[in-house]
């Protein structure tokens, strides 16, 4: 039950005249479970290293319910990480793994077991103790890695992307899974991905990593309707930027000062007539994905992106269409 | 563990490389000093060229250690190449870990106890001498001919290609097996006969890995004492062995000329290492 | 047909093993029974009884002993770094590590020889086991190398992050995970050692006899039986070893078997 503050942790790796990571501060509430999403080479990785100890940060400082941890050993941090591989020792049984921290600490083995007892209660594969990790399937490699990084009772739980090889079925329901685990044990939690759905689905608060920076850090229902600037407004998928003076669809980020005004895609209309709010372009695409029907328009020499749900009108290619954008659905960000 | 900016990987590396460097640089340094005549041991320190003149002057015995050196060398190097060919192709085109096995199992019998064997079985009184009298095909031991310590190296040839060829069949045999067979089918599909498959398909793949092992063999053979030592006669010696006599020998002017066959022994066969490499890494 | 090409094979195999077996417990041989007709354990008794028999294979076994677990110190960290870093020199680690397998343990013996004379370590046991690490370490480091090639650090990074301490991580991940390949590395330590005669004759210069300077000199001149009984004990170790590991030799490098 720890609270976390990173406070403006800066590290450049050598031979590299580019930081990792500038800046960077962040404070996790006790029992938080925050999400780090951003593409590879944002820093998220190096963040971990940083906070385990693997590697040690240039300046900054990170604390522990407000006492540095810097100067203590990586083995006695009491963060426990967890990759996207189970890295369950292949030499010891699934019971003598998750005992591994328990057992370096010193721990009588009959304690041990029950612990292991409990946790292998607790990820819902009792009985399994004998089993060697290479008789384990994927979901269950990770189920018995997340019970082994729990079982030491870790002030910080770090989840390196341990979703990202399982199938699709597996996944969901291991993220459930982890996120009841999480909730249950009151565990402090930073969870890596670079996976949108899946820190939406499993954070309380979601960082965006770009370049080493947090650009954007919200819970994800506010950060998905109302991104503050246009960077964030991009990682959340918003494709679509307005002028704000003459609603005119911007290119690319602008450099000017204009306001400038978002709208998520599925809440542009395309439709035959023109009304308020709407320009007139030409369908250069539009394909049915079952649920809804995706678009791209043509507008003023740019691609606008839509996306309307079922039922919603199929147009053929080339053809005159209005893109219509409600004004209650647009939003200001910063450049 | 940590990449620490004091940590380097030479601290790592510092304990292996100084008793290598150390051991290996000293004995070539203190080798190369008493092939120049400077012998601490008897105080003697003027630096002179006389054993190598003496060494390689017209008429001696190392001229004919040479080139009996290289007789056995490119007999044995040859003969041993071109059956472990056959044999790594025959074997590629089955399957089945015996073989490995098999190949392998020549490690149990370093050249030593090799050499010890051959001789047991091929020398005039051995055993197949035995089976050949109970054939009835000789009456005395001296009917039988002469194939350990012969005046043409035949025992130390032998012995070398029994050694050599499950070598060189393993090095091939990982070659062919890492390819995929697709060339082959693609060849036969093509109208390639078996012949000209082995010809212009198979061969050009292994001939890499095939003469850089032949080139290790080699210069393994070239300074390898042992087994000329125990197969071999007075004379002609091949070269280590004349190297270490003259080494040994209680004359120290000898010892000279001992330190100089053996450096030109080690220059010759660091050349045909560095060739052999050079082209295995290429292969 | 199968089977007869398979028996005919393992007949080939063992068949210097049933010369050995012949010469070393037969009596009464003569020339030309084609095999043996009278049996006894009496030569290879006489043998072992010997007490320079039991003394080289005493020799033998504490100097490879010696040299197999100075090897394995020595490889341990070059091992290490070689199969998990990139840096500045690492080719020129390679070449100077692997110089051992170019230049002629003739040439090697005879500058040691000297060198060894001259700081006392010439016939003594640490000189010899001296020597023998140069043919041994590099195929130390090879077989350990290309393991650590193939090691993640992450379960390292993973057992430090349960509490586990740098002594702890080493000795039950790193090496657990590398037991195959040490013990591969360290037998075949062993066997090097156990096996070289030129390096041993030419530092342990008479004082350090081990069982190849005994079967040399026998074979230069003795009798068959105590060649055979000599060459048996002599490649009992070998032969056990290459029988139980022959699988995993295919997974590692040969090519320093050459040394061997």
């Amino acid at each position: 039950m720890t609270t976390i503050n990173i406070l403006s942790l800066s590290k450049t790796y050598p031979n590299s005249t580019a930081p990792v990571l500038k800046d960077f501060s962040l404070s996790i509430h006790d029992g938080e479970m925050v999400a780090l999403l951003g593409p590879s080479g944002s820093g998220k990785s190096t963040l971990l290293k940083l906070i385990t100890g693997i590697e040690r940060p240039d300046s900054g400082d990170i604390q522990f319910d407000g006492s540095t941890i810097l100067n203590i050993d990586p083995n006695k941090r009491g963060a426990v990480l967890m990759f996207q591989k189970s890295y369950l020792f292949p030499f010891l049984n699934v019971e003598e793994n998750i005992g591994f921290g328990l057992k370096v600490q010193g721990m009588s083995s009959e304690s041990i077991r029950a612990e292991v007892k409990r946790m292998l209660n607790l990820i819902g594969l009792p009985g399994i103790e004998k089993r060697k990790p290479g008789q384990l399937s994927g979901g269950e490699g990770q189920r018995v890695a997340l019970a082994r990084a729990l079982v030491t009772n870790p002030k910080l739980l770090l989840l390196d992307e341990p979703l990202s090889s399982l199938d699709t079925s597996v996944r969901m329901n291991l993220q459930e899974a982890i996120r009841s685990i999480q909730r249950e044990l009151g565990v402090t939690t930073i969870f890596v991905t670079h996976d949108l759905g899946e820190a939406m689905a499993m954070s309380d608060r979601m960082a965006l990593l770009l370049n080493g920076e947090i650009v954007a850090l919200d819970n994800p229902e506010a950060l998905f309707h109302r991104p503050r600037s246009l960077a964030a407004a991009k990682f959340m998928g918003v494709s679509t930027f307005l002028d704000g003076d003459q609603l005119t669809v911007k290119n690319e980020a602008c450099s000017s000062s204009e306001k400038i005004f978002a709208i998520r895609p599925e809440h542009i209309r395309v439709q035959k007539d023109g009304c308020e709010n709407s320009m007139q372009g030409v369908v250069s695409d539009c394909v049915f994905r079952g649920e809804y029907v995706e678009y791209q328009v043509a507008v003023n020499g740019t691609s606008v992106r839509a996306r309307m749900t079922m039922p919603a009108p199929m147009f053929p290619h080339g053809e005159q269409v209005y893109v219509n954008f409600p004004k209650e659905h647009l939003f200001e960000v910063e450049n | 563990m940590r990449s620490h900016p004091l940590f380097s990987p030479w601290l790592s590396l510092a304990p292996a490389l100084t008793i290598i460097t150390v051991l290996l640089g000293a004995s070539l340094l203190y080798a190369i000093a008493e092939s120049v005549g400077y012998i601490s041991v008897i105080g003697q320190s003027q630096i002179s060229l006389d054993a190598y003149r003496a060494t390689l002057q017209l008429g001696s015995e190392f001229w004919t250690s040479l080139g009996f050196s290289l007789w056995i060398n490119i007999t044995s190097t040859a003969i041993s190449s071109v059956l472990a060919l056959l044999l790594a192709v025959w074997l590629s085109e089955r399957r089945g870990n015996t073989d490995t096995l098999a190949l392998n199992w020549n490690l149990a019998f370093p050249h030593l106890v090799w050499s010890v064997a051959l001789l047991l079985f091929l020398s005039q009184s051995g055993l197949l001498s035995r089976w050949a009298a109970t054939l009835g095909l000789i009456t005395t031991p001296a009917d039988f001919p002469v194939l350990v310590r012969d005046r043409f190296g035949i025992g130390v040839i032998l012995s070398y290609i029994g050694k050599e060829i499950p070598f060189l069949t393993i090095i091939i045999l990982s070659v062919l097996r890492s390819q995929s067979v697709g060339y082959d089918v693609v060849a036969e599909n093509l109208g390639a006969s078996r012949w000209q498959r082995l010809r212009y398909v198979t061969l050009p793949q292994v001939m890499p890995a095939l003469l850089a092992g032949s080139l290790l063999v080699f210069g393994f053979i070239f300074s390898s004492y042992e087994v000329p030592a125990l197969l071999g006669v007075g004379y002609p010696r091949a070269l280590p062995v004349l190297a270490l006599r003259f080494f040994l020998d209680p004359d120290l002017r000898a010892r000279s000329e001992g330190m100089v066959i053996s450096l030109i022994i080690t220059l010759i066969v660091m050349v045909v290492a560095v060739v052999g490499l050079r082209m295995k890494d290429e292969g | 047909m199968k089977y007869i090409f398979r028996a005919l094979l393992y007949l080939i195999l063992i068949a210097p093993l049933l010369l050995f077996a012949a010469y070393a417990f037969s009596t009464r041989w003569f020339f030309p029974q084609p095999f043996p007709v009278e049996w006894t354990t009496s030569t290879f008794q006489h043998a072992i009884n010997d007490s320079r028999t039991l003394s080289s294979m005493a020799q033998g076994i504490w100097i490879a002993l010696l040299v197999s677990v100075l090897s394995l110190i020595l490889a341990l960290p070059a091992a290490r770094v070689l199969g998990l870093r990139q840096f500045r020199g690492r080719q020129l680690a390679w070449l100077l590590l692997f110089l051992p397998t170019i230049i002629p343990p003739l040439a090697i013996g005879m500058g040691l020889n000297i060198l060894f004379l001259r700081i006392g370590l010439a016939g003594t046991i640490t000189g010899v086991a001296l020597a023998h690490i140069i043919p041994t370490l590099p195929y130390t480091i090879f077989t350990l190398s290309s393991a650590f090639a193939r090691f993640d650090e992450n379960y390292e990074f993973q057992a430090l992050a349960l509490g586990a301490n740098p002594l702890q991580i080493f000795l039950q991940v790193t090496l657990r995970m590398l037991t195959p390949s040490l013990v591969v590395a360290t037998l075949f330590a062993f066997l090097i050692s156990w096996s070289q005669y030129l390096l041993t004759l030419l530092i342990g210069g008479g004082q350090v006899i081990t069982l190849p300077i005994l079967l040399f000199s026998a074979a230069s001149g003795g009798n068959p039986a105590t060649i055979a009984t000599l060459s048996l004990l002599f490649v009992a170790p070998p032969v056990l070893v290459i029988a139980f590991t022959a699988r995993q030799l295919n997974q590692h490098g040969n090519q320093i078997r050459e040394q061997y």
